[in-house]
């Protein structure tokens, strides 16, 4: 039960090093963007897919939840596979009208 | 070492339930931009064409300054508990200072970019939108209503680090009692996390 006061203590260099992925990131989803233009479908999964790896990194990191206990992990999983499956669902029905 | 604590010592602090109660509130907050996040691609789908097309009045470079703004800010104050932790209050200090300088810088751009298109007679209401053809009208009231919703966030959670500063500098909020902290951090980490999206889904679609 030691660990109850003495919580996991992210490292300055931690932090940094989310910061130059995310930085990574950025860069990655603006050329993508700027340099394929025709490719629309393609662009906007690859923009949400670069985004998603971004806020995955903020959670895991920036919100210390790989290091938290594992119930807030799974809470996110089911808010987030809740409002995928909400956002598919709607899309499905406009898509077969 | 206090490594022995009563039960009920006169403190009832429980940090543990301080932090499912802030993400239990993250979760609505989640919800309430997931909801719009949903209108969005359903209004894209069916205006494909006027949305690619609107996106293009839209400044990539503004809103890649902002995106590195906001990323930054979330490192500073992510570092700004890892500094109280450590106890080094002056450091914490500063770096809640770096990210309030950049909330506002935040801020600051997000009233010349709307001011531009505001001149331009983009905005709901006024004359060039109102000739718009109707996906591009929803395309910008989407743009407005989101990105405005996102803009509010960043006033409250600026309000909530400065009272959170507040209580750093009167010692009500030190490395062993550093939930009020870590809860305004969570809350600018989420504010970031929203713009992530948004970024991509207006400036970048074409």
């Amino acid at each position: 039960m030691k660990d109850d006061n003495h919580p996991h203590i992210v490292n300055y260099k931690e932090h940094f090093g989310t910061w130059i992925g995310l930085m990574i990131l950025t860069v990655m989803t603006v050329v993508v963007s700027v340099t394929n233009a025709n490719l629309q479908m393609l662009t906007v999964l690859t923009a949400l897919t670069i985004a998603t790896t971004k806020a995955v990194l903020v959670a895991y990191y920036y919100m210390h939840l790989k290091f938290d206990q594992k119930i807030y992990r799974i809470m996110l999983w089911v808010v987030m596979g809740l409002f995928v499956s909400f956002m598919i669902l709607t899309i499905i029905d406009y898509i077969t009208r | 070492m206090g490594h022995l604590v009563l039960p009920n010592s006169g403190h009832n602090r429980d940090p543990e339930a301080n932090k499912m109660g802030m993400w239990l509130f993250l979760f609505t907050e989640l919800l309430l931009f997931g909801g719009l996040f949903i209108v969005y691609f359903v209004y894209r789908s069916m205006n494909s064409d006027a949305f690619l097309h609107a996106s293009y009045e839209l400044d990539v470079i503004i809103g890649t300054i902002n995106t590195v703004i906001l990323i930054t800010s979330s490192m500073t104050i992510a570092m700004s508990i890892t500094a109280l932790q450590k106890g080094n209050k002056k450091l914490a200090m500063y770096l809640l200072w770096a990210t309030q300088a950049f909330a506002l810088a935040f801020l600051v751009n997000k009233y010349f970019e709307w001011g531009i298109k505001i001149e331009h007679g983009i905005f709901p209401g006024l004359d060039h939108y109102n000739h718009m053809p109707s996906g591009e009208k929803l395309f910008f009231f989407l743009y407005y209503f989101m990105t405005g919703l996102h803009a509010l966030h960043i006033i409250v959670g600026g309000i909530f680090i400065g009272v959170v500063m507040k209580k750093v500098q009167k010692g009500e909020v030190t490395g062993e009692r550093i939930s009020l902290l870590e809860n305004s951090g969570l809350y600018w980490h989420l504010v970031d996390l929203i713009w992530i999206y948004l970024f991509p889904l207006f400036y970048l679609i074409h």
